[in-house]
């Protein structure tokens, strides 16, 4: 090879162990700091040396086969990968250089062999990482003058569509799927220039997260719900938080002329806590934000048992304050925790300043406040997790429930050779993680709260289940552990249990590691809530205790607690705000129709404390309003201003100024996703008084109780159809098992009905039938 | 050899729940691979006890799958991407005898393609193809480490070496009253 | 067929034409087994030294000083060690091992043995390849037979020291002879090369401590124990230790496994007398791949009136490599385009599909040859299918891309006569400066 003028040349010099980067500038390079042990391709392109590739993907296992990151490293023969390069004291790495560029451009030229240039209608084109290389490049020449390899367009799942084609077999997917995942679902098969990423049977069973879409860097796995419908470029990106699961993952909303078409995660948009990490429900159950069925406008039930009829915004509003007045403090305010912290408080505020009563409840499926009443530790982060070592979970299926969380879990074992202890009354599949797992009896947290707060007996053994050595295994683990503890605690424990576990987390500690606490809430901001809404009630003391209601958004059934939504049946005055018509609204007399997260500006708290944004990607559609717009309608109309002036801003100051974990925050501190802010939770002070409740339900637990046994099936809390997943319509293909069509080039959707079962003779007449496949791939 | 599959066909494989069954005596030798291997590794034994079901059903099929992921504690699609990856693994039916003739160099400048040319035309096939009776599949593979002996052919796992169209025409008609 | 030694005493050719030769009887009684009850008396040290002494190199292609490999294998590691035998033998012209394994499984057997005593293992795989099954079902009986005498299991000889081997098949790929891919293969996976360091010696199976060694090489360890390391190598030259197998195929009228000390002089020699000569007497020789297809092709000129001597140096100095021995000798009947074009179909065909330019490249250097086999020739090719190969060599994760690209850039220029007539091309193919 040519020696190369040092004009053309530039050069990185490392050094190590600084964990500053310092950057002089030399005649022909540059010096960098980096951390000792750290990776060239980081390096470099942390100092503005942008070295393509495709394969490497940060905290993945490195897998060095797309031949894209090659560079120079002194006194090293070859080209070398910078992806598998550790850097060492005084290594001299070139990283452009007409040699580099060509070696570069060969692999480029590789892939693009068998890649179709279809660009033009692929749903990724606009922002394929492949095409961004190669544009970037300009100027290259197609020497490739013969025959593609071939194959046709199919769909892996319901919802992961595919082409075969354009695959690089950069193996980011499969990866995705069994380090995140823990899932191992999508693999590659056959060998050489066949090579495809795909399944057994061709079909793929999954939890159907679309990690593998989002980490792809080219149109060969493609959302199946977004597909075809606009080109990336054309959406407008919202960066705004999850509607559904309590991690509260950052995604981008794309939007164009009214209408959401797609969530994201990528990077490129968010630089969020959760990277590009999504789950099916945040990636593809938008579609209730569109959805025909949306409220639109609000409506009078002027009747008991007569018809809603649409009202405009000004009559109904009178109407339900003239009413609300009425009723004066017997009305009763119930929040969900689905809001955002702005409509909660609102709410509250409704409450205590309107109608002067504490008849106030969130409609959670448990009260959490027991936890941050008894909080003796910081709740944990989410990095936290990550680097965590040791980890304690009991109760819960993060797995179903806290997606995000669960892969934190995950790459702390398997990256980060954490420990996980599970204890649970069911093998979940976290389990295949576990270095312990503790099988309880079903009903039997109670005992495992008595364990962790006092200690372990052999009564308290046999009322779990379980041997004393296993109790002991666990002090031994957790006395050992160096390095961060957390404690997770799953929403299914009883409140008492729960209480006890946070207040006796602090024990825990030691000189050698710190605690913290993560509770597994189940709604998107179920803390959040709880922060807002101090002094609340029950939701079966406030309805029953009220004669009229107010409520934000819909109660649902909850299995043995007596609370459903029938029991709004005999009151006198029901109000809700709500996005669809649903069991709740039957019993309204007035539905004010809200809008959705997408439609507004607010904040979020996860289950790790952080309050982030909620953006407004689209205007509220139809007439629809915010929450907490609604209720101060409502309000001023009874004589009571709280003052926002119909801004989002004012309604956070208001937050900051009224709870204490929140004071001093300001709705501007809060824009950047990638620096959260976590909120102030009083620590200490606890209140525990559970005890004496807990040994009295654990007095009476039989001791040969039963255990469950079944590894629960991936996907049944995910794919359960609710209000708003049920929009969209692949979930009911999913709530059916996934089930796989016959022709797999045809939309399933046109195949199947919504309850799956098959469409009479419509795939054969719309299939294309099986395109033959001379050239393998 | 049973060439890497094409997408489209892996694509039609119907997955099911049933799982193959295997005598006392199979059992007992697959358990045999299996303790070769340190416990938690028991994958090891992955490709051996395929080539045993293989042995056992003509090819892999998906009762045979399911069989090992259950036997090996692993996912279907694990045992579809190591099955995939090696050429002696039949991923269809095969004929009862596996004709498979060599097409490396050695062979090939030996005398190969007369070979092949005869071969594929007494039994009527192209090379890939299976008999109509299903008696006979021809595939070309690659060296099979035979070279001093070219040109060869290795039917089922015997090896038949220094081939001549003549000797050839004998084996094959002892084979088709087999 | 023939299988005989010429320039030296039959060594590893010792027993293949004994009667029951693969017998342990007949194993002892010729002397089998006392290398081990010899170097079970030494320490691991003294038996690396010895076999660093011997100059012996890696049989499997690559050429690596196996002493050196042994020496790399951390001594204190807590980690359980693996001792694997390398009997994948996929490489097109080489097939010596195969008749290794057949007659005298024991010696291989027993050279296992004496590498894991040396390198503190007790365990041993022997990786053969699915086609093999014959040879897996004769070192099934000859493990079988060696337990039975109790040189497997516990306690061998009444030492302290305890073993046991076990064979384990490939199923059809080429790649897992490379010595990572085929520890994926034998966990269970791909067959996936890995990404080295950590080399198999620091991180191998299992993640741990793993010396593969090709075939031949632990053959000849009971040798070098018996003999001593100095006079074994004294066989051979001062670099290159010991005797060699080589596999000669093609184009010869005694093809076959013959067994000569390394630096036999001279290749011409040993093609036209000792192999009997050209096939027919009367087409003259074209061209030869010395050492299995992984090698650069020579032409009749590189070889005739050269002395070309038969080691490693020898050959490189010839313009060629030694690999594994595996010669293919082509008289002039052989058109060398359709030569290479049958080896990149195999690589083509192998290419594990790890890595881009060797899973696209070989796919792509296909194509061009069938366009050109079919007629669609142009003199602009020859030029592209160099590029193309040094786009692939020295970029590819595993040496299997260079393999690939050696065979084509070595016959456009050795023997670009065989090209210009397919590309119909009437000056120079391809720019003589690349
Ligand atoms: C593509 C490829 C194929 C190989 N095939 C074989 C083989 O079939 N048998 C073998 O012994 N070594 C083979 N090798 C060499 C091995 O990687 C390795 O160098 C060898 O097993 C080491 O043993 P040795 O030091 O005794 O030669 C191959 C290497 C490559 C790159
Ligand atoms: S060069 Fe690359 S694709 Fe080819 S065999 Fe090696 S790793 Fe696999
Ligand atoms: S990023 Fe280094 S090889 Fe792909």
């Amino acid at each position: 090879m040519e020696r190369l003028a040092p004009s053309t040349r530039r050069n990185t010099w490392l050094r190590y162990p600084v964990l500053r980067l310092l950057r002089r500038r030399r005649r022909n390079g540059t010096e960098v700091e980096a951390e000792k042990g750290a990776t060239l391709i980081d390096v470099c392109r942390e100092n503005e040396n942008n070295i393509p590739a495709f394969c490497y993907y940060k905290d993945l296992a490195v897998q060095a086969s797309c031949r894209m990151c090659l560079v120079r490293i002194d006194k090293m023969p070859k080209l070398q990968t910078s992806c598998t390069i550790k850097v060492t004291d005084g290594m001299a790495v070139t990283t452009a250089s007409p040699e580099i560029e060509k070696a570069q451009r060969a692999m480029g030229e590789f892939l693009l062999v068998n890649h179709p240039l279809d660009c033009p209608v692929c749903d990724r084109g606009g922002e394929c990482e492949l095409q961004e290389v190669i544009f970037d490049w300009g100027d290259v020449e197609e020497r490739f003058t013969e025959r593609k390899n071939v194959a046709p367009e199919k769909y892996l799942s319901t919802i992961v569509a595919n082409d075969p084609q354009r695959c690089i077999l950069c193996k980011r997917c499969t990866r995705v799927c069994d380090e995140w995942m823990g899932e191992d679902a999508i693999e590659a098969g056959n060998r050489g220039s066949n090579t495809v990423i795909g399944t057994y049977g061709g079909w793929l069973d999954c939890s159907q997260c679309g990690n593998c879409i989002e980490v792809c860097p080219t149109g060969t796995l493609l959302d199946g719900v977004y597909r075809h419908e606009t080109r990336p470029w054309e959406l407008e990106q919202t960066i705004s938080t999850d509607t559904y699961s309590s991690d509260g993952m950052q995604l981008s909303i794309g939007s164009r002329g009214g209408a959401v078409h797609r969530i994201v995660a990528r990077d490129r948009y968010v630089n969020g806590l959760n990277g590009e990490f999504l789950d099916v429900k945040a990636r593809f159950a938008h579609e209730f934000i569109n959805h025909p069925t949306r409220l639109k406008t609000p409506m009078i039930r002027y009747t008991k048992g007569g018809k809603l009829i649409p009202a405009t915004w000004d009559a109904a509003i009178q109407f339900v304050s003239d009413k609300l007045a009425d009723y004066g403090s017997s009305v009763g305010v119930i929040a969900s925790p689905r809001l955002t912290n702005e409509s909660v408080f609102t709410l509250k505020r409704f409450a205590t300043e309107v109608v002067k009563s504490n008849n106030f409840a969130v409609s959670d499926r448990f009260d959490i406040s027991s936890v941050f009443d008894n909080l003796s530790v910081p709740l944990a982060t989410h990095k936290d997790i990550r680097n965590a070592a040791t980890i304690l979970l009991i109760g819960g299926e993060p797995e179903e429930e806290q997606t995000y969380t669960a892969k934190q879990i995950r790459q702390a074992v398997r990256n980060g050779g954490a420990k996980l202890i599970v204890v649970n009354d069911t093998p979940i599949r976290l389990i295949a993680q576990a270095s312990q797992f503790i099988h309880v009896n079903k009903n039997s947290y109670d005992a495992f709260a008595l364990v962790l707060s006092d200690s372990a007996t052999d009564d308290l053994a046999k009322k779990l289940g379980i041997e004393l050595s296993e109790i002991e295994t666990l002090s031994k683990t957790l006395g050992e552990t160096e390095g961060d503890l957390i404690i997770m605690i799953g929403g299914d424990l009883p409140v008492e249990a729960q209480a006890a576990i946070a207040s006796a987390a602090a024990n825990y500690g030691s000189d050698k590691h710190s605690v913290s606490l993560l509770p597994l809430v189940p709604y998107n901001n179920s803390v959040g809530a709880n922060d807002m809404a101090d002094g609340k009630k029950s939701v079966l003391d406030v309805i029953n205790g009220s004669k009229a209601l107010l409520i934000g958004g819909s109660i649902s059934e909850q299995p043995g607690t007596g609370i459903s939504p029938q029991l709004l049946q005999n009151k006198e005055f029901v109000v809700v705000q709500e996005l669809f018509e649903t069991e709740t609204t039957q019993y309204a007399d007035v539905v004010f129709p809200a809008a959705s997260f997408a439609e507004v500006d607010g904040t979020y708290t996860n289950n790790t404390g952080f309050v982030q944004r909620v953006r407004k990607a689209i205007d509220p559609i139809h007439q629809t309003k915010p929450d907490w717009m609604i209720t101060s309608m409502i309000a001023k109309e009874m004589g009571v201003d709280f003052g926002y002036n119909l801004s989002t801003t004012a309604v956070f100051k208001a937050i900051a100024d009224g709870v204490p974990a929140y004071a001093g925050l300001r709705y501007p501190d809060l824009k950047d996703e990638s620096r959260p802010v976590q909120v102030k939770h009083k620590i200490g002070g606890s209140s525990n008084n559970a005890i004496d409740t807990l040994n009295t339900r654990v007095g009476s637990l039989p001791d040969n109780g039963e255990k469950n046994n079944v590894t629960p099936k991936v996907g049944h809390k995910l794919h359960r159809l609710t209000t708003m997943t049920s929009k969209t319509a692949q979930f009911h293909l999913l709530a059916h098992g996934n089930p796989k069509p016959e022709n797999l080039l045809v939309a399933p959707l046109q195949q199947f009905e919504l309850d799956g079962s098959p469409k009479q003779n419509l795939a054969e007449a719309v299939g294309a039938g099986d395109r033959s496949n001379p050239g393998g791939r | 050899m049973a060439a890497a599959t094409p997408t489209s066909y892996t694509d039609k494989i119907v997955k099911t729940d049933e799982v193959a069954e295997f005598s006392p005596e199979i059992i007992d030798e697959m358990n045999m691979h299996v303790a070769k291997y340190p416990l938690e590794r028991k994958r090891s034994a992955l490709i051996p006890l395929l080539m045993l079901v293989q042995r056992e059903r003509g090819w892999i099929d998906n009762p045979g799958v399911n069989f090992l992921a259950r036997f090996l504690d692993l996912e279907v699609t694990d045992v579809w991407e190591t099955a995939t990856f090696y050429s002696m693994f039949n991923l269809r039916p095969v004929g009862r005898h596996h004709i498979q003739i060599c097409k490396t160099l050695s062979c090939r400048i030996m005398g190969e393609p007369d070979i092949t040319e005869h071969v594929c035309s007494r039994l009527g096939i192209h090379p890939g193809e299976t008999t109509a009776d299903g008696k006979f599949t021809v595939s070309m593979v690659e060296c099979l480490g035979s070279c001093g002996t070219a040109p060869m052919m290795q039917i089922g796992f015997d090896y038949h070496e220094d081939l001549t169209i003549d000797k050839n025409d004998k084996r094959r008609d002892h084979q088709r009253t087999l | 067929m023939e299988i005989r030694a010429i320039g030296c005493e039959p060594l590893q050719l010792k027993r293949v034409h004994m009667k029951d030769g693969h017998t342990i009887k007949v194993y002892r009684d010729t002397g089998g087994y006392l290398s081990l009850k010899k170097a079970l008396t030494m320490t691991p040290a003294d038996i690396i030294e010895e076999v660093k002494a011997s100059a012996l190199r890696g049989r499997g292609g690559a050429g690596f000083p196996t002493g050196m490999k042994w020496s790399f294998v951390p001594k204190d590691s807590p980690k359980e060690k693996y001792v694997v035998c390398n009997a994948d033998e996929s490489e097109p012209g080489s097939f010596k091992d195969r008749y290794l394994m057949e007659r005298d499984p024991h010696s291989m057997i027993e050279g296992m043995i004496i590498a894991a005593y040396a390198l503190g293992s007790s365990t041993g795989y022997i990786y053969t390849r699915g086609e093999y099954k014959y040879l897996i079902d004769i070192m099934d009986v000859a493990l079988a037979e060696a337990r039975e005498a109790g040189m497997l299991g516990k306690n061998i000889f009444g030492s302290e020291f305890s073993c046991d081997i076990h064979t384990h098949t490939g199923a059809g790929a080429y790649i897992c002879g490379e010595e990572t891919a085929l520890l994926s293969s034998l966990e269970g996976y791909r067959g996936h090369p890995r990404m080295k360091p950590p080399f198999p010696a620091i991180e191998g199976l299992y993640a741990s401590p793993t010396i593969v060694n090709n075939c031949e090489t632990f053959t000849s360890i009971p040798q070098i124990i018996e003999m001593g390391g100095i006079p074994w190598r004294d066989l051979g030259t001062e670099k290159s230790g010991g005797t060699k197998l080589w596999s000669i195929s093609g184009h010869v009228k005694k093809p076959g496994v013959y067994e000569l000390p390394m630096g036999y002089a001279d290749m011409e020699k040993f093609i036209m007398e000792d192999c009997g000569g050209m096939l027919r007497d009367d087409k003259k020789l074209k061209a030869v791949i010395p050492g299995g297809s992984s090698v650069y092709i020579m032409n009749a000129g590189q070889i005739l009136g050269k002395n070309v001597t038969l080691d490693y140096e020898g050959l490189v100095a010839a313009g060629s490599m030694l690999g594994t021995g595996g010669m293919m000798v082509m008289d002039e009947t052989v058109d060398v385009m359709d030569t290479t074009k049958n080896l990149t179909e195999f690589y083509k065909h192998e290419s594990c599909g790890w890595c881009t330019p060797c899973r696209e490249g070989t796919d792509w250097l296909v194509k061009i040859f069938d366009r050109i086999a079919s007629g669609g020739g142009r003199p602009e090719d020859a030029q592209l299918m160099l590029d193309i190969c040094d786009n692939i060599e020295g970029k590819s994760f595993c040496p299997l891309g260079d393999a690939a690209a050696w065979p084509i850039q070595s016959a456009i220029k050795q023997v670009p006569d065989d090209f210009k007539k397919w590309l119909h091309a009437k000056t120079d193919i391809y720019a003589s400066n690349v």
